[in-house]
């Protein structure tokens, strides 16, 4: 159910910076803007896709979202409450509530730990719970996540990668979170378990009404997964909406060329995608292009957006787009 | 006739027992012809490769069968004769475009260097040649990427440079194993695009290994599809997206979300996971994942038969 009168996560003009080099460094200090005015609202029961090229900075993002980062520029709101600067103790009770999913489970998992201990790992730090109840929650998160009770003995290797991801789940999922980041979950299993996967997380959002956010780099799992979502480039977000909206037609010059890109099954010969391919790499964060940083490699890039850089605007209810030509 | 592959089969010797990575493949590859392979890991999809490479050197490996290329034997071939083989008529290019360069020599110096490993041409002359190469596979500014070491480039450009480098004797074999799996889509369009172009131009044979069915229908002629060591469907790309007949094809495809269109509430999910080839099930070996599975599926391995669209499927024999 998506609770429109009530977001959960909100962040205004959030920013993350980071510094490398050193001032003996030939180029000496440099900033790199690697989330950059973000304002994304995010209402309770709904999944927002966050989608974009490597370094884009939806990884970033999603860390900051739930303070694994901190917060360099703007704000972030946890229902209505400002947490962009709250010390970890604050943090603590929120924890909880914010959980995050990573790509690679096996990294994640002590290889030296039985499973069922490694779910039992969040319940002993932040519930007050006793060791059978542990038991007795612990074997319901294996039943949730569809893993066997007798599992619980087992050692993180002795799984198969959707299994392993299917544990990182039930830990995530271990003291009912609200909200869910979900960093690329299913990119590093094969193709005939992302099915399954992507199957389980919705079961589970749907029977815990939970909130995802969710980033991955394959655009039909976003798109199959996500009720909204946000296309991200080189730091900031150029174009928003509702999924199939988006999908089906793409308003920003990035979005379409991004869409374009997937090579899909064509059952009949001869199909009739029209493909964009984009020149030039993404530029380098630390040193942006001027304008609209797209222009370099936009396909209709005007005097205009070499000088003026666009802000994202609503141009329907629900549909935000930064750029100044969209195709509306 | 560039490649012929006959009942291939690579086992490995381990600690806990024989792994047959390869159970029987066999193919066959025309000039200028562009071949998929997909399966998931552990379908022998790159192991199959590395044999026709010669690049299986692990003392536990056994390899059994025939690799004719150009009608010449490839199997049990000396390491000398292979290697002059390599990188000059059969090339390869990697998923990770590092596995192919040092990180200490310049782009320029690494292409130039295996033109002249292979060629008796002087040094500034394999640097024009390198030049042409580079500007071949769209670099924007060949001259000055010469200079480049690799950390210098992004991804894609590292990949181009290592397809420069594969053309550069003009390979009549190209061998990809997932080249693309790494890259954005947006890299992964230009470098297929330039995969398409270089077949064209170079009449290269290439045989293009990958997880991706989008990819394989973009590029491919013909389409194998491979599991647990084992061809289970080939046939020409019209053939095997608009009539799939294996059930693990026809699975495979169906579990993919689709793009356009209604989203549906839930993915046709294949359940468990693929077998390990330490313990592979009694009979065919996606059995026990199989919506159609009977029978007679756990006596015996179906085998692929002949003609060019062909299944390695009981219920497809029956029907």
């Amino acid at each position: 159910m998506i609770d429109k009168n009530r977001p959960i996560l909100e962040t205004r003009s959030l920013g993350r910076r980071f510094s490398i080099g050193s001032r003996f460094s030939a180029e000496g200090k440099r900033t790199v803007h690697a989330v950059d005015n973000v304002s994304l609202t995010v209402w309770r029961g709904e999944t927002v896709g966050l989608v974009g090229e490597s370094g884009c900075g939806k990884s970033t993002l999603a860390r900051c979202l739930v303070r694994l980062y901190d917060i360099s520029d703007g704000e972030l709101l946890f229902e209505g409450n400002d947490i962009t600067s709250k010390s970890l103790s604050e943090l603590r009770p929120l924890r909880r509530r914010l959980q995050m999913v990573f790509q690679d489970p096996s990294a994640s998992l002590n290889p030296r730990r039985r499973v069922g201990d490694l779910v039992a790992e969040p319940l002993r730090i932040h519930g007050r719970l006793s060791s059978s109840e542990i038991t007795k929650r612990v074997a319901e998160l294996f039943d949730l996540v569809g893993l066997l009770p007798d599992h619980v003995m087992r050692f993180p290797h002795e799984f198969s990668g959707g299994q392993r991801q299917r544990v990182g789940i039930a830990r995530a999922i271990a003291l009912n979170p609200d909200l869910v980041v979900l960093d690329e979950p299913v990119s590093a299993l094969d193709v005939s378990v992302q099915a399954q996967i992507v199957n389980l997380l919705a079961d589970l959002q749907e029977k815990l009404n939970l909130t995802y956010i969710f980033i991955a780099h394959d655009l039909s799992v976003v798109r199959q997964v996500s009720t909204r979502i946000a296309v991200m480039y080189l730091g900031s977000i150029v174009e928003e909406g509702p999924a199939e909206e988006v999908f089906a037609a793409p308003a920003h010059p990035y979005s379409q060329a991004l869409i374009s890109a997937v090579p899909v099954v064509e059952t009949t010969p001869g199909g009739t995608r029209k493909r964009i391919i984009l020149t030039g790499d993404v530029p380098s964060p630390l040193n942006p292009p001027t304008g609209c940083r797209f222009h370099p490699r936009c396909p209709i890039a005007a005097e205009r957006c070499r000088s003026e850089r666009p802000q994202l605007r609503e141009y329907r209810p629900g549909r935000k787009v930064a750029c100044h030509f969209p195709t509306m | 006739m560039i490649l012929s592959v006959r009942d291939l089969r690579v086992s490995f010797r381990t600690n806990d027992g024989l792994v047959r990575a390869i159970d029987g493949v066999s193919f066959d590859l025309e000039e200028s012809e562009i071949l998929g392979v997909v399966g998931e890991s552990g379908s022998g999809k790159t192991v199959s490769l590395l044999a026709v490479m010669g690049l299986i050197t692990d003392p536990n490996a056994t390899i059994e069968g025939s690799i004719r290329y150009k009608g010449r034997e490839l199997v049990g071939l000396p390491a000398r004769e292979l290697r002059r083989l390599r990188g000059n008529e059969i090339a390869m290019i990697f998923q990770d475009p590092m596995t192919a360069l040092t990180p200490v020599y310049t782009i320029g110096w690494q292409i130039a260097e295996q033109i002249r490993a292979h060629r008796n041409i002087s040094k500034s002359k394999a640097m024009e040649r390198v030049e042409e190469l580079l500007a071949e596979v769209n670099f924007p500014n060949p001259h000055e990427a010469m200079s480049r070491y690799p950390h210098q480039l992004s991804g894609g450009m590292r990949q181009r440079a290592v397809i420069a480098m594969a053309l550069s004797c003009n390979p009549a074999l190209l061998v990809a194993d997932e080249p693309t799996t790494a890259l954005d889509v947006t890299v992964q369009a230009g470098i297929l695009d330039l995969v398409r172009k270089l077949r064209a131009t170079h009449k290269s044979a290439v045989v293009f290994i990958t997880h991706d069915m989008g990819v394989v229908s973009e590029l491919a002629d013909r389409v194998m599809v491979m599991y647990a060591g084992r061809v289970v469907e080939r046939g020409s790309r019209a053939e095997l997206f608009s009539d799939p007949r294996h059930p693990y094809t026809r699975a495979l495809l169906g579990s993919i979300p689709p793009l356009t269109g209604e989203k549906p509430r839930r993915l046709p999910a294949i359940p468990g996971s693929p077998p390990s080839l330490l313990r592979l099930p009694q009979g065919c070996a996606f059995g026990p994942r199989c919506p159609v599975h009977y029978e007679p599926c756990e006596a015996g391995k179906p085998d692929l038969g002949s003609g060019t669209h062909a299944a390695a499927c009981f219920r497809v024999a029956q029907a």
